[in-house]
């Protein structure tokens, strides 16, 4: 799988670099949150990286787990050493599609998502609502999702289990400006 | 990690940080990420995100940058910057995607 990111990647960015239907944004926000009875957990990262094919619709997205910002220096430093372990799994990625692309427009504006993520090293195949706002030369895609921690493998110690939820819940903003 | 306050672990320029990682990406990132480092360069472009300052700083042999996210505090001084000038800015390095970002950086000159 990790090849045939590489290779919608690559080919997403490499191919075509003068063509118009490549939409990119390096200033993509994603966040998730974590409610558990004991504390409220959240982390933002506005510095994602992703690109649309607008001619098929396809989608790579591409993240670094050390620019998520917490509240707390200490919640950011265990996420990245203890539970999402960065030093061995730098990036998160997406690779998928938006479905029915070509049938969206001013008033046909919601669709899915549907792929891969990858996370600590870790596949999952999900699917995401996602609002599709194409206008002024820009194509903006808002939506939000739920992981569960479990499927990608981070262990989370039981002396902090109650402070972390076993769901998480993934939102994200991109906008996407012509790719030249 | 107080960045105005700690001294820079690695101080290099723009252009060899982004070779670094071009060269080898795995070894670089161990090498600078979570520290602070001190880069020079030059701007090639001044915005803004959500209400922050982010400056980029370009190599002319290379379609990569340093994307630097500069802390709340350097805000207005980084609103007196122009595209062109020479600077000097420090920051955690939190790795590279198709350019290096910087993030909680400072203007040090």
């Amino acid at each position: 799988m990790r090849g045939i990111y590489l290779i919608v990647f690559g080919a997403l960015l490499i191919q075509n670099l003068s063509a118009q239907d490549k939409y990119l944004t390096k200033e993509g926000f994603v966040s998730f949150f974590s409610h558990s009875i004991v504390e409220d957990i959240k982390a933002d990262n506005n510095q994602v990286l992703s690109v649309i094919d607008t001619k098929t619709g396809e989608i790579a997205i591409q993240l670094l787990m050390r620019s998520f910002m917490f509240e707390k220096a200490l919640m950011r430093e265990h996420f990245n050493e203890n539970y999402v372990e960065s030093y061995k799994f730098p990036k998160a990625t997406f690779t998928g599609e938006i479905r029915n692309y070509d049938e969206l427009n001013e008033t046909n504006t919601v669709s899915e998502i549907v792929g891969t993520l990858t996370v600590h090293g870790k596949e999952k195949e999900i699917s995401s609502k996602v609002t599709v706002i194409i206008s002024n030369n820009q194509i903006t895609l808002t939506g939000d999702f739920k992981v569960e921690v479990a499927d990608f493998d981070i262990k989370i110690p039981a002396i902090v289990a109650n402070n972390i939820a076993k769901t998480i819940k993934v939102s994200f903003e991109l906008h996407h400006k012509p790719y030249n | 990690m107080n960045v105005e306050k700690s001294e820079a672990v690695y101080r290099l320029t723009a252009q060899n940080l982004i070779k670094e990682y071009q060269d080898n990406e795995k070894n670089t990132n161990e090498k600078y990420t979570e520290k602070v480092i001190q880069i020079e360069g030059i701007i090639s472009e001044i915005s803004t995100l959500r209400g922050n300052s982010v400056v980029t700083l370009n190599d002319p042999n290379s379609l990569s940058s340093i994307i630097c996210h500069m802390q709340a505090e350097d805000n207005k001084r980084a609103l007196t910057l122009r595209k062109g000038e020479r600077i000097t800015i420090k920051g955690v390095c939190t790795g590279y995607l198709l350019d290096v970002i910087m993030v909680r950086c400072i203007i040090v000159e």
